[in-house]
């Protein structure tokens, strides 16, 4: 566990050299978040809907500042097989499975702190019905804090599921951006799951996709009661539960087929 | 049991290859890797490991780390069979690629070792003493607060070497450490690999295509082929066997007129200078020399070495591979 604290810490600090980008994910992300809101003003001035257009504005903002959690590209480990230089982690007495999910957790963590505190605050400061809003209590704020936590243990599962398919293509570009199209639609970061019809609704909140921050976001906005958060906890934990036994699963399965190549 | 002991070691990969004249249609051919390897090693042996590339060699020691799985065979290292109790295997022994990079990339030398001393478990006072070691003998100091990415390929060798040290590893594989290193470096790392090997009792397992670092380190030679072992013993005995053209330059004080050589030796005359090839088998060097003495006055002589590479060279051909 130490060992894996280490792995945690030095990813961190690796992520804190790529400043460049993380300006660039700022820009991206404020632009979009900006496109977004004025997308949904322009459908809420002819077909108001039933989600208060501020809440859709608080959705949109805290969907974007936590963009860097969803996405998952380790181009690491693809390129770690193609040099062959994953041979030294498997030298580690260290579980795989493991450090490679501490490794993927620490990116995801530094790299949405380092671009979500920059934007909520240009968030906040923006004009009403432009920006950020307060989380309707201090109760749903840390309850969704905790929910998000519980978000971020499941997304990297998730992310294991999808490493453990680059272990037995050697190229997980393929699926990868396959799972981060079901990522985008379903994570409601296109577009708020609540806008989605109605018929849909009861499949797209169990899934896994829901997990990640539309659960945490509906606590944080008040449209989820607190009454209903331990419920929520218990799916977003089951769900990491399953996800984490199938990615280990086929990341043990695919490790030892994998073939160092070369040299 | 011995120390390493592997016995019908055999490893298959599968490669497919496309068909010539067709888009899709792909053609599956096995390639042996290992068949049937078996050898003994005891603690405290240096041992080099040669064979041309595709032989075998990288696979071996793949599997002797713990990162492959074999098809068939037994190995125990210590005791432990790497692949099946990867974790406790890989704990105590230390894995050097020539070819990849171990250390983190960004991030200054001292602290990719402070992350192995976490990996490894290794106590504050351990890792303390054996850092300092290290320094001093590979001269690290210059380089400790340096990011990977900015060291040389020799000092990136030398600070991955200490890395795979850290944790007093009892046994080392090397996958071709010296390659594309110059001189310098590579003496250096010959001079700190028999160190090791000496004073703290560290197995050495290595490969490598330059034979400079087989004679300076290796007692013990296995040459593989074809994924099989063909030779294991010491280094001079299986040379011998196959130095069997010497070259010998000779340079009068005179020019020469016609020395009379003996049938079978080759001479090739410059001015004073006389150059022989010749088979001591057939001549017998004695012989000669009687012969080069009657053909005036010696100013100066030099038996030339055979080059190494060639003798492997003319091994591996002899071996058919």
């Amino acid at each position: 566990m130490r060992a894996l604290c280490a792995v945690f810490r030095m990813r961190f600090r690796e992520e804190l050299r790529y400043r460049g980008a993380v300006i660039g994910g700022v820009i991206c992300q404020t632009f979009f978040g900006l496109i977004l809101i004025a997308v949904y003003r322009a459908l809420y001035d002819t077909r108001p809907q039933t989600l208060p257009l501020q809440d859709v504005v608080t959705y949109v903002w805290l969907q974007q500042a936590f963009f860097r959690m969803m996405l998952s590209f380790d181009g690491e480990l693809t390129e770690k097989i193609r040099s062959g230089g994953i041979a030294y982690d498997l030298c580690r007495p260290l579980n795989t499975y493991a450090y490679y999910y501490t490794r993927g957790m620490a990116q995801k963590v530094m790299g949405s702190l380092l671009r979500s505190v920059p934007m909520l605050v240009i968030a906040v400061l923006l004009p009403d019905g432009w920006g950020l809003r307060a989380p309707v209590t201090v109760p749903a704020l840390l309850c969704a804090l905790v929910s998000l936590g519980c978000g971020l243990l499941c997304v990297c599962a998730l992310d294991m599921i999808s490493n453990g398919f680059t272990l037995l293509t050697l190229d997980g570009r393929g699926i990868q951006s396959l799972l981060n199209l079901l990522m985008m639609t379903f994570s409601g970061n296109i577009l708020p799951l609540t806008l989605f019809p109605d018929s849909w609704q009861g499949v797209i909140r169990v899934l896994p996709y829901a997990q990640l921050l539309d659960a945490p976001i509906r606590i944080y906005t008040g449209s989820q009661p607190l009454s209903g958060v331990p419920a929520i906890w218990t799916l977003q934990l089951a769900w990491t539960a399953v996800l984490t036994l199938c990615g280990l699963l086929l990341w043990n399965a695919n490790r030892k087929r994998l073939v160092l190549q070369g040299g | 049991m011995s120390y390493i002991h592997v016995s019908d070691l055999s490893k298959t990969y599968i490669v497919r290859k496309k068909k010539s004249g067709s888009l899709l249609a792909r053609e599956r051919t096995e390639v042996k890797a290992l068949r049937n390897m078996s050898f003994e090693a005891e603690r405290g042996e240096l041992i080099g490991y040669i064979g041309p590339n595709g032989a075998g060699k990288s696979t071996t020691i793949k599997i002797l780390s713990g990162i492959l799985t074999p098809d068939g065979g037994e190995v125990s290292v210590g005791g432990v069979c790497p692949w099946k109790d990867r974790k406790r295997h890989v704990g105590r022994i230390g894995v050097v690629f020539g070819q990849r990079t171990q250390l983190w990339w960004d991030v200054p030398v001292r602290d990719s070792y402070d992350l192995l001393r976490e990996i490894y478990h290794v106590s504050r006072a351990d890792y303390d003493a054996q850092l300092r070691r290290l320094t001093e003998v590979l001269d690290l100091e210059p380089l400790m607060n340096t990011p990977l990415r900015m060291l040389s390929l020799g000092q990136r060798m030398r600070a991955e070497l200490a890395g795979s040290l850290l944790h007093r590893p009892e046994l080392l594989f090397l996958d071709e450490p010296t390659i594309g290193l110059d001189a310098v470096s590579k003496l250096m790392i010959r001079d700190f690999l028999k160190r090791e090997n000496r004073e703290n009792g560290t197995t050495v397992m290595l490969t490598t295509h330059d034979m400079e670092d087989i004679s300076a380190l290796c007692s013990r030679v296995m040459v593989i082929g074809k994924g099989q072992k063909l030779y294991d013993g010491g280094l001079n005995e299986l040379l011998s066997a196959y130095d069997t053209v010497h070259i010998m330059t000779v340079r009068y004080a005179d020019p020469l007129v016609q020395p009379v050589l003996p049938e079978g030796c080759e001479a090739e005359a410059d001015g004073e200078t006389l150059k022989i090839t010749y088979r001591p088998d057939r001549v017998p060097t004695p012989v000669l020399l009687t012969a080069l003495q009657e053909a005036g006055t010696i100013r100066d002589l030099t038996a030339q070495p055979q080059n190494i590479d060639r003798l492997v060279a003319d091994m591996y051909k002899e071996m058919g591979m």
